[in-house]
């Protein structure tokens, strides 16, 4: 199954430099040795059918409106073991924290910008900076109570960084459905292994938001805020609602009267007291924000102000996940914290910075460039793969508006192995891995002990999201005693 | 974990949760749309099946009966496409996607209200009701249809049957229940009512030229068509007079193919859904639905007949609209 493998330089996950199983894997390469290829087709299709049967599918924008997608599962796992996850635990928690105070010293004190750890025109050129946060005080003073930070391994088979998601990071209900798959189909191979579990997500996601609610409900009623059935996630919505026995909501179910949110029900409004929202801050309430949009609803914004409503994640968050601002998370680490980061961020040139600037513009074949403004891939510039007219083009954008460009060296993803199916045949070949641990933010820091692996299956791509053909795998975060 | 004295449960005080009124409007019209399919499947295959029993009908005969299914479903006109009425009426009520009276319109919009709600319907109704929808969305889907039509529409109905069944025995019997099994028993009763009333006035009008024998072959597959053959053959032995039949799968009370029996439920519901959230205020749905019941439960058989049965059906298709209405403004509008 493995002869073709090949591990190119690359760090693998599951294999070392000299070509042999690393020890925590051997169990796993033990078990796909012992099936046929035939075994494996089997199990794909057992996947493939639960997948679709169960709908679990997202929606890709620029398609046909509505086009329902798979996500494409490779039946793979991915294993962390117990050493490495204590060390992106305790660095996951400590970025958390530090995100959290600088929200809140953001909205409020500002020292940050005032002792010139941050230039304070970065933060006033945001566009997710949100000056009707200022002042707001927001429910026991969190302001990122879900976040999905991605990692990446890089060729020193090191952790960093890549970016935090503190707005409404998506993909945790593939996680928990993707381990309830591989179960199914590989019902075998978890008895080889102490694999740490991961279905009370939910129930700690719903601790999470009760811990928020306004003192006064004895009995919060809290519920999901999806923008509809076309919106790319909603299948995790409704999942997460699910999961936890609350209500899914969409803006036109709520509405304001008096200093209360309340919904519509088949007898009348009731009181909602708590909002895990899945509508970015522009879209939550037309008074506020964008007049025309739909899906939120007006007056909330008035609603939360007065506390009469709490809201995960808070508004404003973005300040924090801004690609301009990520450069600054260790400062913020060591200015909040006392302490130096854990794990560390990738290299990044910060084009508002002339020095930067001119660097970036000189070495455009060498570097990857993003749009502080775009996510999920979209607006990036992959200097090494890209023409000589692509990058003018983006040369020219960068001079444009430098403060909206940010640039890293191009790192090398870890790979692993990938059950790839070639009208050849089928076989194991390497496929560029990260990782999307979640980390929720209530009473306590709980890290989830895994999170979601995406892979970029198309042959020596590093990009992995679901939009641009990425897939994912289960990620299996492993016990102290094993191997 | 928390000290603060919070209940895990959201009640209001009769202990009901509440349920939104988007929520309420769409597993309703799921399940309306989930009964339309198998009924639509049902004519179709009865109306192949009782071609190949009639034996030499005559060829307007023959067209009539297939676009009867066009009325049944208040689609006026002739059949689109090209060809024979019987292959055109087999086309337009299974895959056209234009019609939204077809078998795939119906279980896509079923479906679709279904992934509206689907964390309140129990996952295996949800898992079945996506099943089916991929079962009519695969690629060679049509092409299956075309070759083994039978085969195909036997699954359709066989799929709603089970997705009933499911939502009989996996979702508590609370509103989420109520509203499916009130959008159920309304779009059966009407559809019924509607089968009735124009294969009545159809075989009325021919009946001088039939025989005796093909006259029974044809009340027969109305039975069918209401699912309700077996039922009326217990308590009729042999006897397939047709105002019999009408009266039979209007009126029986025990029979759940019966209008009056979809009546009984949908009244049953409604009462329940008003009684857990305004149990002291008036519902004009109910009220519809009661004078409605009434008016069956003391028929005398013979009042079906005078003036005509077509008005007596259209007077209880005129009770389900009208009580349809009141309900999406009672509970869907708010």
């Amino acid at each position: 199954m493995f002869d073709k493998y090949s591990i190119d330089g690359v760090y693998d996950e599951m294999f070392g430099a000299d070509n042999q199983p690393r020890p925590h894997y051997r169990a796993v390469v033990d078990r796909l040795g012992e099936l046929t290829l035939d075994d494996f087709a089997a199990r794909r299709r057992i996947a493939d059918i639960t997948f679709r049967n169960q709908g679990i599918t997202f929606t890709v924008y620029g398609d046909n409106r509505g086009v329902e997608k798979i996500f494409p599962f490779d039946l793979i796992p991915r294993l962390v073991p117990a050493d490495e996850w204590d060390h992106i635990e305790r660095g996951l928690t400590q970025r958390i924290h530090a995100l959290n105070l600088f929200c809140q010293d953001i909205y409020h004190d500002q020292r940050i910008l005032k002792d010139k750890v941050i230039p304070a025109e970065l933060i006033y050129g945001a566009k997710s900076f949100r000056r009707e946060m200022i002042g707001v005080d927001v429910p026991r003073n969190i302001y990122i109570h879900i976040c999905g930070s991605d990692l990446i391994r890089g060729g020193d088979g090191k952790y960093y960084v890549l970016e935090d998601n503190g707005r409404t990071p998506s993909g945790v209900s593939y996680v928990l459905e993707n381990r309830a798959v591989m179960k199914r189909v590989f019902p075998n191979m978890f008895g080889r292994y102490r694999v740490r579990a991961i279905e009370d997500y939910p129930f700690n996601l719903l601790q999470t938001l009760r811990h928020i609610a306004p003192l006064r409900s004895r009995e919060p009623r809290i519920a999901v805020l999806t923008p509809g059935i076309y919106n790319s996630a909603y299948f995790e919505h409704s999942f997460l609602a699910r999961q936890m026995g609350i209500e899914l909501v969409e803006g036109q179910d709520l509405v304001v009267d008096g200093s209360f949110l309340y919904m519509r029900t088949t007898g009348g409004l009731r009181r909602v007291d708590v909002l895990y929202r899945r509508i970015d801050d522009d879209f939550l309430d037309p008074l506020c924000f964008r007049p025309d949009s739909m899906l939120g609803v007006p007056g909330l914004m008035n609603v939360y102000r007065t506390g009469n409503v709490a809201l995960a994640n808070a508004v404003g968050t973005g300040v924090s996940d801004d690609k301009a601002i990520y450069p600054f998370v260790p400062d913020m680490i060591k200015y909040y914290l006392g302490q130096d980061a854990i794990l560390p961020n990738v290299p990044t040139y910060i084009c508002a910075r002339e020095a930067d600037r001119q660097h970036v513009l000189a070495n455009l074949d060498k570097l990857v460039v993003k749009s502080t403004n775009e996510s999920g891939g979209y607006g990036m510039l992959m200097g090494h793969q890209a023409a000589q007219a692509e990058r003018d083009a983006f040369a020219e954008k960068i001079n444009a508006d430098p403060r909206n460009f940010i640039a890293q060296p191009v790192i090398q993803l870890s790979q692993s192995p990938s059950l790839i199916e070639e009208p050849a045949g089928m076989h194991f070949d390497g496929r560029r891995v990260d990782l999307r641990p979640y980390i929720l933010y209530g009473e306590k820091v709980i890290v989830m002990p895994g999170g979601l692996t995406r892979v970029a299956l198309r042959k020596g791509s590093l990009v992995v999201n679901s939009s641009q053909g990425g897939g994912s795998k289960d990620t299996w975060v492993l016990e102290e005693d094993n191997a | 974990m928390i000290s603060s004295p919070i209940v895990v449960n959201e009640t209001n005080v009769r202990g009901e949760r509440p349920m939104l009124a988007r929520v309420a409007d769409s597993v309703y019209w799921m399940s309306r749309y989930v009964e339309r399919a198998e009924h639509i499947a049902r004519m179709l295959v009865v109306s192949g099946n009782l071609l190949a029993d009639a034996g030499d009908l005559a060829p307007e005969l023959r067209d009539e009966l297939w676009l009867s299914l066009l009325r049944v479903l208040r689609i006026p006109g002739e059949p689109t496409g090209e060809g024979p009425i019987s292959g055109r009426v087999l086309r337009q009520l299974a895959f056209d996607r234009a019609n939204p009276s077809s078998i795939f319109s119906c279980i896509t919009r079923a479906r679709e209200n279904a992934r509206a709600v689907r964390e309140i319907i129990s996952a295996e109704m949800w898992e079945q009701l996506n099943t089916l929808y991929w079962y009519i969305r695969v690629e060679d889907a049509e092409q299956k249809y075309e070759q083994q039509s039978d085969d195909f529409l036997r699954a359709i109905m066989n799929g709603s049957m089970l997705f009933q069944g499911l939502a009989e025995q996996t979702l508590p019997h609370d509103q989420r229940w109520l509203f499916t099994r009130l959008g159920k028993h309304f779009e059966r009763a009407d559809i019924t009512s509607r089968i009735l009333e124009t294969r009545h006035a159809l075989l009325g009008r021919i009946t001088g030229s039939l025989e005796a024998s093909v006259r029974t072959i044809h009340w027969m597959a109305v039975l069918r068509m209401c699912c309700s053959l077996e039922a009326y053959r217990r308590q009729f032995v042999a006897d397939f007079d047709g105002d019999k039949v009408c009266a039979f799968v209007t009126l029986e009370q025990q029979h759940p193919r019966a209008i009056r029996f979809s009546l009984d439920r949908a009244l049953e519901s409604i009462a329940s859904i008003r009684a857990l959230l305004h149990p002291h205020a008036f519902d004009p749905a109910e009220r519809v639905l009661g004078r409605l019941q009434a008016t069956l439960e003391y028929a005398d058989p013979a009042e079906l007949f005078a003036p005509s049965f077509g008005a007596y059906m259209q007077q209880i298709q005129q009770a389900i609209g009208d009580a349809a209405i009141a309900v999406q403004q009672t509970y869907f509008l708010q």
